[in-house]
């Protein structure tokens, strides 16, 4: 674990420089923890791949003082107090007008559009981290035989629930909004809710399965 | 019947904003803030009613109708603003009455401004903000931006006695910005030459703002910066504050203002809180320069903008 400084007022917690599912356990664990403090110099807690950035009230606190809370804090990661990950299932219809890169998906991965939905239907997914838009969730990991370039171009507008992978990662539109990703699909269920805590369906930790809707 | 006003014309783009949601960064809520915050907190102190949502307008030719007696103020940008035939005084408030119109006819320095009540606009509260995440369509009035015709109704309205900010507690806010720094996480992965061109104060290489730039960020143009052979391009996805400079493939700087909480493009550096102001009046074709201070430098003239704003309290009679 690295503590670093970032801008005047922020700081990052460090566990590592890829996506790997033991830095994510680490960072999830860190997350939780540091949630559970509610402490008042502590603005927000920004979980993700491989690091938990902290934004903190620098007339409540300071750099020094935070490190050395957190540097104690965080020594033994293996006692906190967490939720339990949830398994959410998605259906999904893919392809047609929910997924217009579903078929240039196929050709470049050159497996067959039913392949490519059997492929992406397998796995069960992590929630990385939740971001980009409120409650997008960033699911990884995608088979590397569907993995796929981001688009040029980027969208810019495509409706919410679309579904969509870059590299390797998918994700959830939960918005009507601008996006990069190739678009394979899209499911009915709503990810954000702005009149229900806790708002996000998906927290870090939780688990995604896609499940093909005719 | 509710004290209320008539939109009458949004100008180019007209949003209900006020300090932003905070909090909900895990689940990838961005605060949504009023990109200057002092210029909104001016408002809340000819105003007297702190945190309340204000409008955020870009462009000239706005105007609004009084449906009821009530207590103005505009901050921001400055403007050539009527109250029927009565030119305003920029940063003051005013006496409106019932019938009277507010027209705003041209802006001559800055780009966003801030008009505010003596009362309290009737606004979606969404996540303990009634900010505007005019992206994903929430707060604000149903997410979106006014249009001729909106009525915006007025709670909690009271009587005030009108008040101006002193001359000397306006900033600037013409081109050329320039723009105070610190170095960013990936500031490494630049070449040291195009690092010193970028932020060395004396080289003041200018940036030119870009035609492509909203409430998301600035993109701006000018020599790109090279990365080191060995740098990756992109970054493992990682949280961002307001104001990171992110450097995408093309070497060209964006400025990330209050709509994301996470970046995937190297963050060569942050602009110091005291100068991320100014980022609401940056616009089309203005010349940027950077100039890199450490963090203790930093540290000091945010002291120094919240004693600044201090004195703005202190002139709410």
């Amino acid at each position: 674990m690295i503590i670093q400084r970032y801008a005047e007022n922020a700081l990052r917690i460090i566990f590592g420089t890829k996506i790997d599912m033991e830095v994510h356990e680490r960072v999830r664990r860190t997350f939780f923890l540091l949630n559970s403090l509610h402490r008042p110099d502590i603005i927000d807690i920004i979980p993700s791949f491989c690091s938990c950035m902290v934004i903190y009230e620098d007339n409540l606190t300071s750099y020094d003082t935070l490190t050395a809370l957190l540097n104690e804090r965080l020594a033994d990661l293996s006692a906190v107090d967490m939720p339990p990950p949830q398994l959410h299932e998605i259906p999904v219809h893919y392809g047609g007008d929910h997924g217009p890169d579903l078929s240039f998906v196929a050709k470049h991965s050159q497996l067959s559009v039913a392949e490519v939905i059997e492929i992406h239907g397998a796995e069960i997914y992590t929630v990385f981290t939740v971001g980009f838009t409120p409650g997008f969730p960033y699911l990884g990991t995608l088979d590397e035989r569907i993995a796929s370039p981001r688009l040029e171009t980027p969208r810019t507008r495509i409706p919410a629930g679309s579904v969509g992978i870059a590299q390797r990662q998918t994700g959830i539109y939960p918005f009507e909004s601008p996006a990069g990703w190739q678009i394979i699909g899209r499911t009915d269920v709503r990810l954000f809710d702005t009149e229900k805590p806790p708002y996000s369906l998906m927290r870090i930790g939780d688990k995604v399965r896609f499940i093909e809707e005719h | 019947m509710t004290p209320a006003i008539t939109v009458r014309n949004p100008g180019l783009l007209s949003l209900i904003v006020d300090l932003g949601r905070t909090g909900f960064g895990a689940v990838g809520v961005p605060s949504s803030s009023a990109l200057d915050r002092y210029a909104c907190q001016a408002l809340y102190c000819l105003l007297g009613f702190p945190a309340a949502p204000v409008l955020e307008v870009m462009g000239p030719r706005f105007a609004l109708q009084f449906n009821t007696d009530i207590v103005c103020a505009i901050t921001g940008a400055k403007v050539k603003a009527f109250l029927d035939d009565a030119p305003l005084r920029p940063w003051a408030s005013f006496q409106a009455k019932k019938g009277s119109l507010l027209r705003v006819k041209e802006i001559t320095e800055g780009f966003r401004y801030y008009i505010g009540f003596a009362g309290k606009i009737k606004a979606e509260t969404v996540m303990g903000s009634c900010t505007t995440n005019l992206e994903c369509r929430f707060g604000g009035l149903n997410g979106a931006p006014l249009r001729s015709g909106d009525i915006l109704q007025l709670e909690e309205s009271r009587e005030r006695e009108t008040n101006v900010i002193p001359l000397n507690l306006i900033p600037p806010m013409n081109s050329p910005h320039i723009l105070r720094i610190t170095e960013g996480p990936e500031a490494d992965s630049f070449t040291a030459d195009s690092r010193r061109r970028f932020w060395e104060k004396g080289s003041h290489e200018l940036f030119t703002v870009s035609t492509k730039l909203n409430r998301t960020g600035i993109r701006l143009e000018g020599a790109p910066l090279a990365f080191k052979p060995e740098a990756p391009k992109s970054i493992v996805s990682e949280g961002i504050v307001p104001g990171t400079v992110q450097i995408p493939g093309d070497g060209l700087p964006i400025i990330m203002l209050h709509e994301r909480t996470i970046g995937g493009y190297a963050r060569v550096a942050v602009v110091a809180r005291a100068d991320q102001d100014r980022l609401a009046h940056l616009k089309a074709n203005d010349l940027v320069c950077f100039e890199k201070i450490s963090l203790e430098e930093g540290e000091s003239l945010w002291k120094e903008k919240q004693q600044l704003i201090a004195k703005l309290q202190s002139t709410d009679s």
